[in-house]
């Protein structure tokens, strides 16, 4: 009755009315943003009075833009990475390692994404001051990667829980050394793990504001940085461009992550 | 697929050879370590060391009627960004669980789209919107509804909307998997039963989900009381919240002993709750 | 002459629980071998000992003479099949049973030729490109079976391998293995809690139970001479009845069963004293059914008729004793009269000299 959606009754109108107001409320602010983006209105009137691609242009021929939208990729690039490497090391560990402690140790490494990052911000702030190492690349990914590492160690332990050991140990008895037996079976076995650990490393990084806002210099600046810092002047259109290319590229990774699941599913 | 469906004698297929497992946790504590825990416990410490050993700081912190309201501010915006995110993420977490394939997708793919949007190109969507000159006040002129524009930003009403619009996802996600978990056929016997749909509602429906609602309720608030970014774009220098405050007492005023207390204030109060999510849902879901 | 495969006095504890105490068996070259019993029996553990899973605590395992305790499990050169099918998922059907040969190092031509051979021995030539995914759970298993041969170990062990499947497929796939043993010849080495399965494919069964071994021998021999209640109980159906010791000479007792009836000389597992306790064990399609006690019925014990089932080829005929004692008898359906037996018949059962034993409690 309340789960057949076609003997619902009057319920019914409710359920699709709220569903509808929610649907715009989540959709039409991102709709907004890239109707703005070629809008002509620098005053970002909606509807714009006209279309233009005058923002896009000064997106893209200020070099400041650019580097920091370069500075932002190559951090989480590198994030990605090593928090992959550590994450999958930390996985094997904490799944498979014999020690005390071990889910101790598990809520350790998963509570920096759990406590507010405004604490982690400051903290690492005054740390890095003493450091020397604000506003400087090592300590962005250094700070990045202590966010980052979480979802790394949740979406690889999960695949390694996942994936049979049996098949491990079938290729050891089958002659394989336990290390070419992980190598040859067991990575690729938790490749989707892998990938999504990557993607969401990248993204941890990608998106991160809160302690990139403490830690920049005017040299090194995120990309969130220097929309965050541009926001609180003013509403610049350019601004609406940048979130439009942020948003095609989540469009994208969304595409590609939707691919994943359809790839281990067949 | 048929992996391990094949319930059987627990496998105590594990070779022999097993790395002890510390060494590969090794890097990994180093980092949380030295670049989590020390920076933080450092922080927290500062707020009874700085400007000389003591509680003057938590002192201060309490007795100050500006943090108080602050904390309250805090409070107030987590509390009615849960309400308002249960109350409109049920609907749709229980539309999500039963409309026809292509509505549920499509409502689905923009949740997931509006979650997965740049945190600052979507509170950049809210200041336009929420502007004195912005779409929404705009509108609502024109149709004649109001005369002077509503003052939707810069205070606590612009932070709560922003705020509803970011943990909405937060909600709907799990609430959609707990509903989807219900057995229908519960709700063929509660009909059998010869209860009407209010009380099938209220005495199945309701009960059967309390859990993924508490659950829910519990992230979002928690999430909320620590937010930095939306609050501060949307909000106004007049009704901080307390992410704001420690942001400010660092960056602006320099007094790290006080930042150092209201982090504490902010960890315990966030700890706490967590502690009672464990206690009694397991983990939650992961937060983005 | 050293036997092929030499098990010496093994014992695996973990920490004070003993899964396998003091296990020794000898198996020949060419020997298709299985060890049956309960779970938690020590069988499998013994067979993880052969494999390298597990240091055994005390005793040796000699391969050829040779003792393979120092060997890892990737040194062995033992082939094995799980209980799960664990092919490697992200390999084609060729790619998984090429594997132990890639990690060998073999030449490229040798490989190919080898994969085709296996192929065709375990009768899936045409599904060389196929991915694991794709293959239903026999051919799974089958697989599995041609990369455990591919690299022709002289031993292979397989830990219920066919537990995952559906009856009609275990039984096709059990004419596979047979058929496999025929034409290659390789040791086996089997797992299974499944009575039938032992009895039907192996040349020897090893019964486990509390980590022993309690008897070796061919099926048949379990069957008809167990040497002990357990092994009488596990393997086919049993009829057991209470009864006590009123003489014992030799490897014969005479018995005295709760109505105080004596049957004499029955052979009896071990000595017991006079006025021990004992069971009767008499399996249901040994028994007969005859009219109730005149001058003319054979020795035997008097029942009620409380059950009657057809099923088949046999009928089932569940009986209680005068003084409550439970027995089952099967018969062949053609052996019956039309009319059959009525439930409430009073009936002697009486069996050959031989098919009764006793075992003392």
């Amino acid at each position: 009755m309340l789960l057949d959606f076609s003997r619902l009754g009057p319920w019914r109108l409710v359920l699709v009315l709220i569903a509808l107001l929610v649907g715009a409320y989540l959709l039409l602010p991102i709709l907004l943003i890239v109707g703005l983006s070629f809008g002509s209105s620098r005053w970002l009137q909606f509807p714009p009075p006209g279309w233009t691609l005058r923002w896009y242009r000064e997106l893209f021929d200020d070099p400041a833009w650019i580097a920091s939208f370069l500075t932002s990729f190559r951090i989480a690039a590198v994030v990605t990475v090593l928090s992959v490497v550590i994450g999958l090391m930390a996985s094997f560990g904490l799944t498979r390692g014999e020690f005390r402690g071990r889910e101790l140790l598990r809520a350790l490494f998963l509570t920096p994404m759990i406590l507010p990052v405004v604490v982690l911000a400051v903290a690492l702030y005054a740390f890095f001051l003493r450091l020397h190492l604000n506003g400087t690349f090592t300590g962005f990914v250094l700070a990045h990667l202590v966010v980052a590492l979480p979802f790394s160690i949740i979406a690889i332990s999960n695949a390694l829980e996942r994936f049979d050991r049996d098949i491990e140990t079938a290729a050891i008895v089958c002659g394989a050394s336990p290390l070419e037996a992980k190598l040859r079976v067991t990575l690729p076995g938790i490749r989707l793990g892998l990938m999504s650990a990557a993607l969401f490393s990248f993204l941890a990084s990608w998106d991160e504001v809160v302690i990139a806002i403490f830690m920049a210099s005017p040299d090194l600046q995120t990309l969130p940085v220097r929309i965050f810092s541009t926001l609180r002047q003013d509403l610049s259109p350019v601004i609406a461009a940048v979130s439009t290319v942020l948003i095609a590229l989540t469009a994208g990774l969304m595409a590609l992550a939707a691919l994943l699941r359809k790839d281990a599913r067949s | 697929m048929t992996l391990s469906h094949a319930a059987h004698v627990p496998s105590p297929a594990r070779p022999r050879r097993l790395p002890a497992g510390l060494a590969a946790v090794t890097p990994a504590f180093a980092l949380v370590a030295v670049v989590f825990v020390l920076p933080v416990l450092a922080l927290l410490l500062r707020s009874v060391l700085e400007p000389e050993p003591g509680l003057q700081n938590y002192a201060a912190f309490f007795a100050s009627t500006t943090y108080l309201k602050v904390l309250g501010n805090t409070f107030l915006v987590a509390a009615t960004v849960t309400v308002a995110t249960v109350l409109l993420g049920f609907p749709v977490a229980w539309f999500l669980a039963i409309a026809p394939g292509f509505w549920s997708r499509l409502l689905f793919a923009v949740v997931i789209l509006s979650m997965w949007t740049n945190l600052l190109a979507r509170t950049y969507a809210w200041m336009v919107l929420l502007q004195r000159t912005g779409l929404i006040n705009r509108t609502l002129m024109n149709l004649g509804l109001i005369s002077e524009p509503l003052p939707l930003i810069n205070n606590l009403v612009g932070v709560t909307i922003g705020m509803t619009y970011i943990m909405l996802p937060f909600m709907i996600l799990p609430l959609h998997a707990t509903i989807r978990s219900i057995d229908p056929s519960v709700f063929q016997a509660a009909s059998l039963c010869g209860a009407s749909r209010w009380q099938a509602f209220t005495r199945v429906m309701l009960p059967l989900t309390a859990t993924g609602i508490a659950a829910g309720a519990l992230m979002v608030f928690v999430m909320s009381l620590g937010y930095f970014i939306t609050p501060a774009l949307l909000g106004g220098t007049s009704n901080m919240m307390l992410a704001e405050l420690i942001a400010q007492l660092v960056q602006s005023l320099l007094d790290w002993g006080l930042a150092g207390a209201a982090a504490l204030v902010l960890l315990v109060v966030t700890l706490a709750i967590y502690a009672v999510q464990l206690r009694f849902f397991g983990f939650g879901q992961a937060r983005s | 002459m050293t036997c092929f495969l030499d098990i010496r006095g093994i014992t695996k504890s973990f920490g004070k629980v003993a899964a396998v105490s003091d296990v020794s068996l000898e198996i020949a070259r060419g020997e298709f071998m299985t060890f049956l019993g309960p779970s938690g029996s020590g069988k499998s553990t013994t067979l993880y000992m052969i494999a390298g899973f597990f240091d055994p605590s005390a005793g040796d395992i000699r391969l050829e003479g040779r003792s393979i305790l120092r060997e890892p499990s990737n040194r062995r050169n033992i082939g094995m099949v799980f209980q799960r099918y664990t092919l490697f998922p992200h390999l084609s059907v060729a790619e998984n049973v090429a594997f132990p040969l890639r990690v060998r190092r073999r030449p490229a031509a040798e490989i190919a030729r080898k994969v085709e051979q296996m192929l065709a021995l375990v009768r899936l030539e045409g599904f060389a490109d196929r991915m694991p995914a794709q293959l239903s759970g026999g051919q799974q298993q089958r697989v599995a079976l041609a990369r455990a041969l591919a690299y022709d170990p002289p031993l292979l062990l397989m830990d219920e391998p066919l537990s995952a499947l559906d009856k009609k497929l275990r039984e096709e796939i059990q004419v596979e293995i047979r058929r496999i043993h025929r034409e290659t010849g390789v040791t086996i080495l089997y797992v299974t809690h499944d009575q039938e399965e032992a009895l039907s494919l192996s040349d020897r069964v090893a019964l486990f139970n509390h980590g022993r071994i309690e008897q070796v021998g061919k099926g048949r021999d379990l069957y008809e001479a167990p040497r002990t209640r357990f092994v009488a109980g596990f393997v086919g159906h049993s009829n057991f009845l209470d009864c006590t010791i009123a003489a014992h000479a030799g490897e014969r007792a005479d018995i005295v069963l709760p109505d105080g009836s004596r049957l004499p000389e029955l052979p009896i597992d071990r000595q017991a004293p006079v006025g021990a306790a004992a069971r009767l064990m008499i399996r249901p399609d040994r028994l007969r059914i005859s009219s109730p006690a005149g001058a003319d019925a054979p020795a035997g014990i008097d029942a009620v008729l409380s059950d009657a089932t057809f099923i088949g080829e046999t009928f089932h005929f569940a009986l209680t004793t005068a003084w409550g004692g439970a027995l089952n008898v099967r018969m062949p359906s053609h052996t019956l009269p039309p009319a059959g037996h009525g439930v409430g018949q009073r009936v002697r059962l009486s069996w050959a000299p031989g098919d009764a034993r006793l075992f003392a409690e």
